[in-house]
């Protein structure tokens, strides 16, 4: 009956919290549950005539588990409301409407800026059914997980492309909603380490494979990494590999929606089985869209502008795993 | 007793047949159709919960698709919430009991209470049977914007839930006014407010929250509607937030709509079988009417990390823990009134025990979650699904079970199998806590609510085996409810007073006449079946 090992001084505050509280509830449960074992078994009808003494109440008695109660509330309310105004003077979360505000409000905007020094940002957006990081400059864009210096104070701008997700790391501090329109913030300073969360406000069908890694380096391994990402978004990609498609396919959200015979995909909403995806004349039924690379290149990019309305979100999808798929789905014969 | 005459009215003369249960406007056989047809919704869900829990039982399964497991799970909320749990509670219990138990011949509006009823049968019908036919929501029961808009829930099978939901609520509210007006108006002679039976307290509380509350759901579950098909833009994506605050409006106060009756239910039985009064009665009117009041004021507890200003949070974070006072005040006066009786430990009084030492886990998780530091770490993840499964399954359904085997022989004259019945509150009781305990534990290691599957290696594949487990011990235990029901055509006969009752259903024929009372009854204390009993002993 705990909660994971938190990993910075946020969700250190709430599993403080937590505990705290969880062995009070512990006390009054076996106060309670024993109350009403040793009742069921001392006060069992031994004669079928008994009549017991008719008491209607006693005043003292009621006073008593109405004040007690009341002063245990109040306390437990203190302790969480010094929580929250710990958590708010560190600038983190606890103070929402500060860090849930309307993409165009500059105001909460400046306030965010304040609230904290921070040595990197990193902008999220939440989609069905990734998350998708942009790095500074903007040239590294991730979808698989977030890489982060450990040690730093990381904060992440948030937002969403679609409907309403959550961002849920639960050893790195509270959750948050990301709410298509608006903007949502956490601040974080972890160890090295890899730590797993996912999506938490149901977000449709492949809800359950948005799933959120965060992976700190100490600061060498990590500007290793960001110059590796950097080359890698400027070079050229190498052809497609059918096996790396193929691994892509099964641990993403495709699985969700689509059904290839004998593999993980066992999904039902797109109408047809992939099956024997390259023996199809067109994509997608669409009309003139014939079925070779060029044209699955630029369906996996962008489906909607070619058939508007299509179940099949834009999964912004890198330049490499476009190729890898491509050459992956043309082997399904 | 003493009692007044009053002449048995003319449309007091029952048709029969089937004609007779399509045309009445007597309010034990409508009573009787909401339980029909809330057990059948329950049995349907509940199905839907076996499958969830197969689908779950082990890490990357695909027994269900993804999006089959999203109607489902979607489906089973619904339909134990509003198509079987408030039918249950309201229309079956508040319509057979609430009559019965003031005095009275029948509802102030008999005529308006069969139209409620049909309504309500309506709404579930649609919902169920678009359901089986493939027009299915898979938005989940709280359907939150933009993702139960148009653009991203385009199917039929979302404006089809909206508009079954919208019937069952037109129903409830129409059911609500019908009980208010009835207790208001029409109680037995003596019967002042002190002397009105906890049940009835109970469901006067929950008729004003159901007609304050179900109108706001009314119009949001429109607004929705007309947005998806009339271009109106109530719920736009900047707008997302209103959905939430004017569903949870009804939708908190839902749970105190649920768990309420079943309290009074309680209260009723444990005095019985305990064989004394119910101890501090004024105290528990009081605690049922303010956590009435109380449940309006909680409603944004339930969206802490979706951005609400944190003054307003610590508001309702008070609010939502004060509720736990006068709910504490109710469980002791409970304890207090088993203390020093005469228990007797037939299956009804094992329900409603059942139902409190449950409660009480339920109870105790909703302070901790209610904590805004807390609630950043729980919001929507299985914890929350064990926390309400502790009230609305240890709470209300063990609850609505006690009340089923303290008045199935009233309704239907005939005394259940005694075996049977504790062998179903022992399979019950084992299987729904190894079902939903775990699920504490799963909450906590980070598994999220509504995940159609979960990858191995986080840890959670025993709590989700177990639970699994759980659930077929739950299904089992309802087998065996099933084999007592059947039996009950043979059983031996209630009586007018099996268990030594205290109100004034005992005092007439099992089940009762058409028109109840042959003379009203003039009450003198609150417990006037009591009184009859003291009376009939001889000096």
């Amino acid at each position: 009956m705990s909660m994971l090992p938190p990993v910075t001084e946020d969700a250190r505050l709430i599993k403080a919290l937590y505990d705290l509280v969880f062995w009070l509830a512990v006390g009054v449960f076996v106060l309670v549950e024993g109350l009403l074992i040793y009742s069921v078994i001392r006060f069992r009808r031994r004669r079928a005539d008994e009549l017991p003494l008719q008491v209607h109440g006693n005043r003292t008695l009621e006073l008593i588990w109405t004040i007690v109660p009341s002063v245990l509330i109040a306390i437990v309310f203190g302790l969480a409301v010094d929580t929250m105004t710990r958590m708010t003077a560190r600038g983190t979360l606890a103070n929402p409407v500060a860090h849930v505000h309307a993409i165009g409000d500059q105001q909460a905007r400046r306030r965010v800026e304040a609230a904290q020094p921070v040595d990197m940002v990193i902008e999220v957006i939440g989609r069905q059914w990734v998350w998708q990081y942009r790095y500074p400059g903007g040239d590294v864009i991730t979808t698989e997980e977030l890489v982060v210096p450990a040690n730093k104070n990381i904060r992440l701008d948030m937002t969403a492309a679609d409907v309403i997700h959550a961002w849920w790391m639960p050893q790195l501090g509270p959750m948050i909603y990301v709410n298509p329109g608006e903007m949502s913030y956490v601040w974080f300073n972890v160890p090295p380490g890899e730590y797993v969360g996912q999506c938490n406000v149901y977000c449709g069908v492949a809800h359950a494979n948005m799933i959120a890694r965060v992976r700190a380096l100490p600061q060498a391994e990590f500007d290793e990494w960001f110059a590796q990402q950097s080359a890698a978004a400027s070079v050229a990609v190498e052809p497609g590999d059918p096996e790396r498609g193929r691994n892509y396919f099964m641990n993403s959200a495709c699985v969700a929606c689509h059904y290839i015979e004998g593999t993980k995909a066992q999904g039902k909403v797109a109408p047809r089985d992939l099956t024997r995806f390259a023996t199809y004349p067109t994509i997608a039924q669409v009309d003139g869209l014939e079925n070779n690379a060029e044209n699955l290149r630029r369906w996996l990019k962008d489906p909607q502008s070619l058939k508007p309305g299509t179940a099949m979100p834009n999964l912004n999808l890198k330049a490499q795993d476009v190729e890898d798929l491509v050459a992956y789905l043309l082997t399904l014969r | 007793m003493a009692s007044i005459s009053i002449p048995v009215p003319w449309r007091a003369r029952a048709k029969s047949g089937l004609l007779g249960w399509l045309a009445t406007v007597d309010h034990k056989k409508i009573g009787l159709m909401y339980m029909v047809m809330a057990f059948s919704f329950f049995i349907g869900s509940g199905i839907l919960g076996l499958l969830i829990r197969v689908q779950l039982a082990a890490p990357n399964q695909t027994f269900l698709d993804p999006q089959t497991y999203n109607q489902v799970f979607t489906m089973h909320g619904t339909g134990m919430i509003f198509l079987f749990t408030i039918p249950m509670v309201v229309g079956g219990f508040g319509n057979y009991f609430l009559p019965l138990m003031i005095g009275a011949r029948d509802v102030a509006f008999p005529r308006l209470n069969a139209f409620s009823f049909w309504i309500t049968l309506g709404g579930g019908l649609v919902m169920a049977m678009a359901f089986v036919l493939g027009a299915r929501s898979d938005a989940s029961w709280i359907a939150y914007v933009p993702y139960s808009n148009k653009q991203y829930s385009p199917t039929l099978g979302m404006d089809i839930w909206l508009i079954g939901l919208i019937l069952t609520g037109v129903g409830s509210t129409l059911g609500a006014v019908n009980f208010l007006v009835t207790v208001y108006t029409m109680r037995a002679p003596g019967m002042t407010t002190w002397r009105i039976p906890m049940f009835v307290w109970a469901m006067v509380t929950t008729a004003a929250m159901v007609l304050l509350a179900t109108p706001v759901l009314t119009a949001a579950l429109l607004m929705l509607v007309a947005d998806r098909n009339f271009s109106t833009q109530f719920f736009t994506a900047n707008n997302a937030r209103l959905w939430q605050h004017m569903f949870w409006f009804y939708s908190h106060p839902a749970v105190y709509i649920m768990i309420l009756p079943v309290m009074g239910i309680v209260s009723e039985i444990l005095p019985v079988f305990s064989r004394k009064p119910l101890f501090g009665a004024k105290a528990v009117v009081i605690s049922t009417i303010l956590i009435g009041i109380l449940g309006f004021t909680t409603w944004v507890h339930h969206m802490f990390v979706s951005g609400v200003d944190p003054v307003i949070e610590r508001f309702f974070m008070f609010t939502t823990m004060v509720i736990a006072v006068p709910t504490g005040v109710k469980v002791f006066n409970w304890l207090a009134t088993m203390w020093g009786g005469s228990i007797d430990l037939k299956t009804p009084m094992l329900m409603a025990i059942g139902f409190l030492a449950m409660f009480v886990i339920g109870g105790l998780s909703g302070v901790i979650q209610a904590l805004v530091p807390v609630n950043q770490y729980v919001h929507n993840s299985y914890w929350v699904v064990a926390h309400f499964h502790y009230v609305l399954f240890g709470g209300a359904v063990f609850g609505i079970f006690a009340g089923l085997y303290y008045w199935v022989p009233k309704m239907l004259g005939r005394m259940f199998d005694e075996r049977l019945g504790k062998l179903h509150f022992v399979l019950m009781f084992i299987g729904f806590n190894l079902t939903f305990f775990p699920m504490h534990i799963l909450g906590l290691m980070g598994m999220p609510r509504r995940i159609a599957t979960y990858m191995a290696g986080r840890g959670w594949e025993t709590g989700n085996l177990i639970a699994t487990i759980g659930a077929f011990i739950i299904a089992l235990s309802l087998l065996v409810f099933f084999v007592n029901v059947i039996k009950l055509r043979h059983a031996p006969k209630a009586g007018n007073d099996p268990w030594e009752g205290n109100t004034l259903e005992w005092t007439i024929p099992s089940p009762p006449p058409e028109y109840n009372f042959r003379h009203i009854p003039v009450v003198e204390s609150d417990r006037p079946a009591y009184d009859e009993r003291m009376r009939a002993l001889p000096h």
